[in-house]
């Protein structure tokens, strides 16, 4: 019999709170983390970020018995999000049947640029994931996915992959990433930033806003899902084959991902798509294209940018875990930003909050390498 | 100009990484982007950044690059004419 | 019966395919650029690359020479092919590289080109881009080299039906001019023996 992959628990922690049920009320509620920033570090050009309280985040982590001087920022969100995740989920983290996948776009890069009291190995990836997975003293060398923009759905998917294999009975899929003049001015250099709060899908979109989260999800092996528990389906990963930083014309990628979705269910069954949606002229433009071509034009879409920004590493985590939230609680969340269509597909996207009685989602992301991303959630029973 | 344009050229060249281009084989007035050099979105920034750092030149929309990048000889005259460096 | 299968291996000194070594006169990244103009020659993008994408370039390129796909991705077959990189440096060189243009605030001009990769996973983007490959591109970032590891990883690719193959690969560069790299490419069904064919490789890379 296969294995079905059950969510046992989850944790977004954010400026918009430090639990998934925070955040979820303050998005529900219409708040947004960002604000305008002038300058930071030797970034002297103005942006638009949510960037989350360092004082807060330390009061955080002392609560959870975390010590504040032993990790760096980006160890201590990853921290701060899975452990009370863990805790919530019941899971003895210290398995050997429970895998780590960490999902992050630079890590700890900031060591590169500042004088810091960290040893220079907490650069790579592995070393800074085996912070956290040596925290819960789990014994598996962690996997680090790092697919840019996507990496938060790809480890959702790895995870999945790693518990039907049977190899592993559990896996804890942490992201998060730092927003440092490192990432700030190579996306100031792409001209891809807005120094206004952003606009997805709106006619007068005028690029994205970076943003700081951690989230976590708690995955795990079940005969069964329960009646109004979360089973994570299916996933899917494509790659455009077209350009290394533009998204395809004809959004390919994205357009087989989810067209692999829809092998599982119909979009009759789907009680949104919440998409990438990062409020450039070209991602938006492109999602638009592959809905339409999967014949979901009409089935209604949100994005989460214009409340977090775009938190990378946790953007895949982060937006599953709000949808988990939206479709127990029947509810379609607004876009914030948006007024005026601006795609060249329409697609049904909404600055209110929409009813639904949809109990399944896809998340959808894109990235820089072409890669795409898919995955689908359905709420088991009825409820 | 003539000078300023053989200049520009080695400056493209370098910075887009052009390996087997030699200045000769740009022509003045063929379009930089399309056919020819192969240039892409990634380009078109880094010339932006040329025009910032060996110009002082700052093009805050990159839509403004379409029509001064449209050839070696229509870049060569904007820099000539707003270059603060 | 288990199938022969073919790798590349490159370091900053050595190119070997299948065991037969490439002559070269080069090391570092000028070999790469030498391997590049005696074997490959029509993709100047090579030129744009950082070090990690280059020496990903060259190596799956001389694995697609040895196992005879002439110029692959066009066909359905090799389209659902998908790329699984691993790695524990990842885009470590690139981030240096891109840190120099703005730690100074009197010289601070952000480079795209240098930060696009910035991002590891770029190299199988620009592998995907040369093959068409419009399969699952990855790349995973692990604390050492470990054959079990990156066996498993691979075989879970085949979770998606789609799959048919998979350019699997370790790729590191810590700095300009240093970089270690093997691939192989894996059929589905074709698992048995991979973990130690793997580790075969990465005695030989040194690893």
């Amino acid at each position: 019999m296969e294995r079905l992959i059950q969510c046992m628990a989850d944790n977004v922690v954010s400026p918009l709170g430090l639990d998934s049920a925070a955040n979820y009320e303050s998005v529900k509620a219409g708040k947004s983390g960002l604000s305008r920033y002038g300058s930071m570090g030797n970034v002297r050009t103005p942006f638009t970020l949510s960037r989350m309280d360092r004082g807060v985040l330390d009061d955080a982590c002392r609560s959870l018995g975390i010590p504040t001087d032993r990790y760096t920022f980006f160890e201590k969100m990853l921290l701060a999000s899975s452990v009370q995740a863990v805790e919530n989920a019941g899971i003895d983290a210290s398995s050997p049947r429970v895998l780590f996948v960490v999902s992050t776009t630079k890590g700890n890069v900031s060591l590169l640029g500042e004088a810091q009291d960290f040893p220079r190995e907490r650069v790579l990836l592995g070393v800074a994931a085996r912070q956290v997975s040596d925290y819960f003293g789990n014994p598996n060398s962690p996997l680090v996915v790092c697919n840019a923009c996507i990496s938060g759905v790809c480890a959702q998917i790895e995870a999945m992959r790693a518990i039907r294999s049977g190899r592993y009975d559990c896996a804890v899929v942490v992201g998060a990433d730092e927003q440092s003049p490192f990432i700030i001015s190579g996306f100031l250099s792409f001209k891809a930033i807005s120094d206004d709060f952003c606009r997805p899908f709106d006619s007068e979109r005028r690029g994205l806003n970076l943003g700081e989260c951690a989230a976590t999800v708690v995955l795990k092996a079940a005969d069964s899902v329960p009646d109004g528990c979360w089973q994570l389906v299916a996933g899917a990963i494509r790659n455009d084959a077209n350009h290394i930083s533009g998204p395809s014309r004809t959004g390919e990628g994205s357009y087989l991902a989810l067209k692999e979705m829809l092998r599982f269910c119909t979009p009759d069954d789907l009680a949104f798509v919440n998409v990438h949606g990062t409020a450039t002229a070209y991602n938006d433009e492109m999602e638009s294209i592959a809905l339409s071509r999967a014949g979901l034009s009409d089935v209604p879409v949100t994005g989460l940018k214009g409340y977090y920004g775009h938190t990378m590493g946790a953007a895949g985590i982060m937006e599953s875990v709000l949808s988990m939230y939206a479709v127990k609680d029947h509810t379609v969340l607004a876009t914030r930003g948006f007024a005026r269509q601006g795609t060249s597909c329409p697609v049904s996207v909404s600055p209110e909050l929409r009813r639904t009685d949809g109990r399944q989602f896809i998340k959808l992301l894109s990235g820089f390498g072409g890669c795409n991303a898919a995955l689908l959630y359905r709420l088991n029973g009825l409820w | 100009m003539e000078e300023m344009i053989l200049k520009l050229k080695q400056e493209i060249i370098e910075v887009l990484n052009l390996e087997d281009v030699q200045p000769d084989d740009i022509n003045n007035d063929a379009p930089l982007f399309g056919e020819g050099l192969g240039l892409d979105s990634i380009d078109a920034l880094e010339l932006i950044v040329l025009m910032e750092k060996n110009y002082g030149i700052k093009l805050q929309d990159p839509a403004k690059g379409k029509e001064i990048f449209k050839s070696v000889n229509v870049m060569a005259d904007y820099i000539q004419k707003n270059r603060t460096k | 019966m288990e199938k022969e299968f073919s790798y590349v291996i490159l370091d900053s000194g050595r190119a070997v395919v299948n065991g037969r070594s490439l002559e070269h006169e080069q090391t570092g990244n000028a070999m790469l650029a030498e391997l590049y103009r005696a074997h490959i020659g029509d993709w100047p993008k090579f030129f744009k690359m950082d070090t990690l994408s280059k020496a990903g370039f060259v190596a799956s390129e001389l694995l697609f020479k040895e196992t005879g796909e002439t110029r692959c991705g066009q066909d359905e077959f090799t389209a659902h092919r998908a790329v699984v990189l691993f790695g524990t440096t990842a885009s470590l060189c690139a981030d240096t590289n891109y840190q120099e243009t703005i730690s100074d605030r009197d010289n601070y001009y952000p480079s795209p080109a240098l930060f696009v990769y910035t991002l590891p996973n770029i190299v199988t983007g620009e592998i995907a881009i040369r093959g068409h490959f419009r399969g699952e591109t990855s790349f995973y970032v692990v604390e050492r080299p470990d054959a079990a590891q990156m066996a498993f990883h691979i075989a879970c690719a085949f979770d998606d039906d789609v799959t048919d193959s998979v350019l699997a690969g370790w790729v590191d560069s810590r700095r300009n001019d240093d970089f270690q790299t093997f691939f192989t490419l894996v059929e589905r069904g074709a698992l048995e023996g991979l973990e130690d064919r793997i580790r075969t490789i990465m005695n030989n890379l040194n690893i």
